[in-house]
């Protein structure tokens, strides 16, 4: 399977305090890769240099087309989502609250809709051929609805939606943007056994049946040992360990550092 | 209720008159008169004992409502029970209110005393539905939109007066500079959101002001531009005698000669500003610029991640309010024929702002029925002169404690995957 991300020497320096210390590991496309370790050990900061709201002090992000590769550092702000196609969820869930579930997956379409929508002017004579784009993008709403089960709520908003939901909403959201890299924060925290289990179905969904690769933060260990095909452990902004799940699970630094051992 | 209940609510209430004493004394009760050479003080004791009074009377029948445990819902009752008509019927409700103004010049008791305070109220109301695009849908709380304002009148009277070109080139020509301005605010204000933003744009709004007050050269400092020409109807104007080879209204219909001509013409001439105006928003917010606009005012840091160009979308959303501003300002300006920076003043904004908020952010029926409500409410107790701020305070303070979200407060979604479950 080839390579999608790879990270070269990461390094993100606070004033004095280096929340990533020269880090480097791969992801893959079609795979889960999960990044955890202690509060603290830089994990969200990762995610912010990969998704552009930091600038990294060092170091190279590089995704990798079919046979060119894209410098992630070149790209800020909403670039990130527009140009080089990685999406992102954040870890307190950020969905907008009084807008409808169907509106929050359409804003996730807003490039290819402006430019359908003739910035604008076609939408305003109301053309057919805008009205041909809204529909396709409507239907890919409902196709991602339909995968979550929450069809029935297109039109309710998404703040009334119960909490889980609202995770699920969130990560088809970022999906509608079609990333080549989805990076999840922390999906599953808050979820009760039976959402992080439907949670798990919808990313193995994503992971198998969509071009995309998944970079994952998680402390929920059922979800990373579950659907993880590689882990990355930090710790103090280190990369500690990397390996498959299993050797993760029974690495004598992992164990020390994080996991802990059963009394 | 017991009678140790009584007796302090009896306590409370003459409290509060001694308050109200304390207040309307000196506001109410003291009034200066000039008299031959000097200032006389008259005393005005009576109104101020029926404030007292009323004041008293009025603190004290809420006490006894409150102590039945059960309030009387009448006045929240009513309120909802007509923002769900407005909602079920909102089409009716529309067609209602449109053909009403249509017909509204013609009706018997119609004079010129109330054409002239609907012009002003559907020029405000044109003024909000703009202000909504900002600040209602993209959330950037705008105190200085009056800049907008000036900037269409102004630009309609130097071109109007400068070339002599007609109101229906200028008109658009208000609109793209007002909208050029809107940009001009927006580069510097991106980054900043709620009350920095809201100090900015105040501060934004006097600038424009001093300039049209100091640039005496362009703008005639104080004294203002005169003699801006009227609009005229595609070609005929309204005079009683028109020049040589000219043909005026009257003239060309036929009709008696009237100023109220002009005042009907100028009535309609904003209604189609003002239904304009509104038709865009309508249109425009269910467009995907429009969500992004309420996407960004929601969560700007989530449209980023989905790949939004905040930058675009702000800039889109200042450059169309001010262009409504500035078509509004060039109405202005034709209908006034005079304008100086007095008319531009920092009040300007705070009523619209106020009118927006009111009406519920967002809600374009809630701005009409806010402007009535706060231009309307004014214009009725303009006998009392300067006490009928008084009034206007007490009419944002009804609607705030009844309807702390605006009268209209209820967001439909712009498009809707299941259809109209009714």
């Amino acid at each position: 399977m080839s390579n999608l991300l790879s990270v070269e020497n990461l390094t993100m320096k606070f004033g004095g305090l280096t929340a990533i210390d020269d880090l480097s590991f791969d992801a893959k496309n079609n795979q889960i890769t999960s990044i955890i370790g202690p509060n603290g050990a830089g994990k969200t900061t990762v995610f912010n240099c990969l998704t552009g709201f930091y600038k990294p002090t060092n170091g190279q992000m590089f995704l990798h087309k079919e046979d060119s590769k894209i410098s992630l550092r070149k790209y800020t702000d909403f670039k990130i989502a527009y140009v080089a196609k990685v999406a992102r969820t954040f870890q307190n869930i950020r969905l907008f609250p009084v807008m409808s579930v169907l509106e929050n997956l359409l804003v996730a379409q807003h490039n290819e809709l402006m430019v359908a929508s003739g910035y604008s002017l076609y939408g305003l004579l109301n053309l057919k051929t805008y009205r041909d784009k809204e529909q396709l993008a409507v239907d890919k709403a409902r196709y991602w609805l339909d995968i979550i089960g929450l069809t029935h709520r297109a039109d309710d908003n998404a703040g009334d939606l119960p909490y889980g939901d609202q995770r699920k909403l969130e990560i088809v959201r970022a999906m509608c943007i079609e990333p080549r890299l989805l990076c999840l924060d922390e999906p599953a925290a808050g979820l009760n056994p039976k959402e992080s289990a439907e949670l798990n179905k919808l990313l193995k969904f994503i992971k198998t049946e969509k071009q995309t690769g998944i970079l994952l933060i998680e402390h929920d260990m059922s979800v990373v040992m579950g659907i993880s095909d590689h882990v990355v452990v930090l710790n103090y902004g280190k990369k500690i360990f990397e390996g498959t799940a299993d050797q993760t699970k029974n690495s004598k630094e992992v164990i020390e550092a994080y996991l802990g051992v059963d009394e | 209720m017991e009678k140790k209940d009584i007796i302090q609510s009896f306590k409370d209430s003459l409290f509060t008159g001694l308050i109200a004493l304390a207040l309307f004394g000196p506001i109410v009760g003291l009034r200066t008169a000039s008299k031959g050479e000097g200032l006389y003080i008259t005393p005005q004791w009576g109104i101020v004992f029926l404030l007292v009074g009323l004041c008293i009377i009025g603190r004290f029948l809420i006490n006894l409502n409150s102590a039945r445990k059960t309030e009387i819902t009448f006045f929240s009752k009513f309120t909802s029970k007509f923002s769900a008509i407005t909602e079920d019927k909102a089409k009716h409700f529309a067609i209602t209110a449109i053909l009403f103004a249509i017909v509204f010049p013609f009706l018997p008791f119609t004079d010129r005393y109330f054409m002239d305070v609907a012009i002003m109220i559907l020029t405000y109301i044109m003024l909000g539905w703009g202000l909504n695009i900002v600040v209602g849908l993209a959330g950037l709380l705008d105190l200085g939109y009056v800049a907008f304002y000036a900037v269409g009148a102004y630009s309609y009277a130097l071109i109007a007066t400068t070339f002599g070109w007609s109101f229906w080139i200028c008109l658009p020509l208000a609109g793209v500079f007002a909208a050029f301005f809107g940009i001009l605010l927006g580069f510097p204000v991106l980054r900043l959101r709620g009350d920095y933003l809201a100090i900015v744009t105040l501060g934004f709004g006097e600038i424009i002001r001093i300039i049209l007050i100091n640039w005496y050269e362009v703008t005639n400092g104080p004294d203002g531009i005169t003699g801006i020409p009227r609009p005229s109807f595609f070609g005929l104007p309204f005079k009683r005698s028109p020049d040589e080879g000219e043909t005026s209204f009257h003239l060309f219909f036929n009709l008696e000669y009237s100023t109220m001509h002009r005042i009907i013409f100028l009535y309609y001439l904003i209604l189609v500003l003002a239904l304009i105006t509104n038709y865009f928003t309508l249109k425009i917010r269910k467009l995907p610029v429009g969500r992004a606009w309420e996407a960004l005012r929601e969560d700007e840091i989530a449209c980023k991640s989905l790949g939004v160009n905040p930058t675009n979308t702000k800039l889109t959303a200042f450059a169309i309010g001010a262009m409504f501003g500035g078509f509004a300002g060039s109405f202005f300006a034709t209908r006034q024929a005079f304008i100086s920076p007095e008319s531009f003043t920092f009040i300007e904004s705070a009523i619209i702002v106020a009118i927006v908020v009111l009406g519920g952010m967002g809600s374009q029926t809630g701005v009409v029925l806010a402007s009535i409500f706060l231009i309307g409410i004014t214009e009725m107790f303009r006998d009392l002169e300067q006490y009928r701020m008084i009034a206007f305070g007490g009419a944002m303070v009804l609607i705030m404690v009844f309807k702390p979200k605006g009268i209209l407060a209820n967001r439909k979604p712009t498009i809707l995957m299941h259809g109209d479950k009714k």
